[in-house]
């Protein structure tokens, strides 16, 4: 994880750019990408537990589906 | 100690058959020296507790010397050659098993003596009258005779004048909103909220609407192949009309038909016009509407269209009906036609977004290895994660960071700055509830930024 890049800062960057019309400061992707990833992270949690829930196997594509508008309702800040 | 005990008693026994009961102290003192002998008896444990032994415990003893014979050579050389070096300890030790203090003297006659002893308790002590006497005082109390019941319903003429009284008392309940208005330190957190949160609902059920829609076809196909398939497939509301339409066109035949066009047209127009209507609350909203719009509206255009050509090619005066329907339309579906226009651009790879500049994808690679990585940690074993599953994760990034940016524009839209720093950021954590007193943004990142990273964003925002 440390020696491979973890994610792309500049299309982070890109991304946040042409979403809010902003620029964005210098290292503020770093911030962007570490939310981004503990929404992942509760994401595939809550993913993962409604998979458990109704005794899927591996996490489905629907599963992530009905989970999403409630973890990203989490997410608004 | 305990196991030796009843151990004694059963050799002692057939002694004790043979001999009267006073001879058995004798026996038992006799039992002694055999006690020595055995490796498992008392007296090995008492010479383990010796304090000889326990201030050389961890060092080498001649047991455990022969315990642990040196397996090489040089080892059994170098155990000779300490031992000839220090001669003192073994000679220590020589007279150790024959040695017994007077303690174990003491405590072998104690075992000899008294088998079966128990410790000496303290005696319960009774805990007496004290305590009673309150008891009697509430038993006294409790027999007394009852007090008569209160009356739980409210006399019946009185109610209106004690409302009276006691309304002023009772104090109305204030709605958080309310509060927050008031108080001007939090304002521009909390009373943006619910219109914020209104706002993003709408927002949220047009992103869920177009996911339900798209369920059927593919997440990897553009936009404008999602517009066809709705076109073939799956119509809204318009197909009923454009239903009606053809049976009304296979009916009748002759010039009827063409009244029965611009009937149906003149229906065609509301529905367009309805969309809007149903949530023009916010100017704001013009762009959450397109994005409705695009869903809703494209199919009635191109599948009049259809129809009519069906329609001119099965009874024969298709020349006359196409042009007569395509200027009527036009004005009613401007709107439509332009998304149509939009909509092939939007969906050409790069998506566009609601400023008009092209997102970038947001590589699929990283986001498979986070959803692989935190799957993982959640299910415990290897969660595998297929193609449609990353297909929704990627979605629910991509929703995220339009949400988490139109944040952050917000925040810094507030502050008065042009650009997102990092303190927009780490209001939107805290926000989320993410920072607090306990968990800082560097803990954060501790936990889940490699340490390049990290030591950015330390030179990015001091402490």
């Amino acid at each position: 994880m440390a020696t491979q890049k973890l994610y792309p800062r500049g299309t982070v960057k890109r991304i946040v750019k042409a979403h809010s019309n902003r620029s964005v400061s210098k290292n503020a992707d770093i911030l962007i990408f570490l939310d981004y990833m503990l929404f992942m992270q509760e994401l595939m949690r809550e993913a993962s537990i409604r998979s458990r829930k109704s005794g899927e196997k591996n996490i489905s594509a629907n599963t992530v589906r009905k989970v999403t508008e409630k973890t990203l309702r989490k997410f608004q800040g | 100690m305990s196991t030796s005990t009843p151990n004694a008693r059963g050799r002692r026994s057939p002694l004790g058959t043979a001999t009267p009961s006073g001879d058995t102290t004798l026996t038992g003192l006799q039992r002694l020296p055999i006690h020595t002998r055995y490796p498992l008896t008392p007296s090995r444990l008492v010479t383990a507790v010796t304090p000889g032994t326990q201030r050389s415990a961890s060092r080498y003893t001649p047991r455990a010397r022969g315990a642990g014979a040196p397996a090489t050579p040089y080892g059994l050389r170098a155990r000779q050659q300490r031992a000839a070096n220090t001669p003192g300890r073994d000679r220590r030790r020589s007279g150790r098993i024959q040695r017994e203090t007077t303690f174990d003297i003491l405590r072998n006659l104690g075992r000899a003596l008294a088998p079966i002893s128990q410790p000496i308790r303290s005696s319960p002590q009774d805990k007496p009258e004290p305590v009673e006497e309150p008891i009697d005082e509430f038993e006294q109390l409790d027999n007394e005779p009852e007090i008569e019941r209160p009356r739980l319903s409210l006399p019946i003429q009185e109610p209106e004048e004690e409302g009276e009284e006691a309304s002023p008392e009772i104090q109305p309940p204030r709605m958080s909103l309310a509060f927050a208005e008031e108080d001007m330190d939090i304002t521009y957190r909390s009373v943006e909220y619910p219109r914020d949160a209104s706002i993003r609902d709408r927002d949220r059920l047009s992103m869920m609407s177009r996911a339900t829609g798209r369920i059927s076809g593919d997440f990897d196909e553009t936009r404008l192949e999602s517009d066809d398939a709705d076109e073939t497939g799956i119509v809204g509301e318009d197909d009923e009309a454009e239903d009606t339409m053809i049976s009304g066109g296979d009916f009748d035949r002759g010039g009827e038909t063409e009244d029965l066009g611009r009937f149906h047209f003149d229906l065609n127009f509301p529905s367009p016009a309805a969309a809007p209507l149903e949530d023009p609350t916010g100017e704001d909203m013009n762009d959450m509407e397109e994005f409705e719009l695009s869903t809703a509206e494209p199919p009635p255009a191109p599948s009049d269209d259809d129809d009519d050509d069906d329609v001119g090619g099965d009874f024969g005066f298709g020349l006359d009906f196409p042009p007569a329907t395509s200027p009527s339309e036009s004005p009613g579906i401007v709107g439509g036609g332009l998304r149509d226009e939009a909509t092939p651009a939007q969906g050409k790879q790069k998506k566009i977004s609601r400023h008009g500049i092209p997102i970038p994808n947001f590589p699929a690679g990283v986001v498979k290895k986070l959803a692989t990585r935190f799957a993982r940690s959640g299910a415990g074993s290897k969660a595998k994660i297929n193609k449609a599953t990353l297909a929704a994760i990627e979605q629910a990034s991509s929703w995220y960071f339009e949400q988490a940016s139109q944040d952050l524009a917000a925040y810094s839209r507030h502050a008065g700055r042009k650009t997102i720093d990092e303190s927009d950021v780490t209001t939107l954590l805290r926000r989320q509830r993410h920072i607090n007193n306990s968990t800082t943004v560097f803990s954060l990142a501790q936990k889940h930024l490699p340490k390049e990273l990290q030591q950015d964003m330390r030179l990015a925002m001091p402490p």
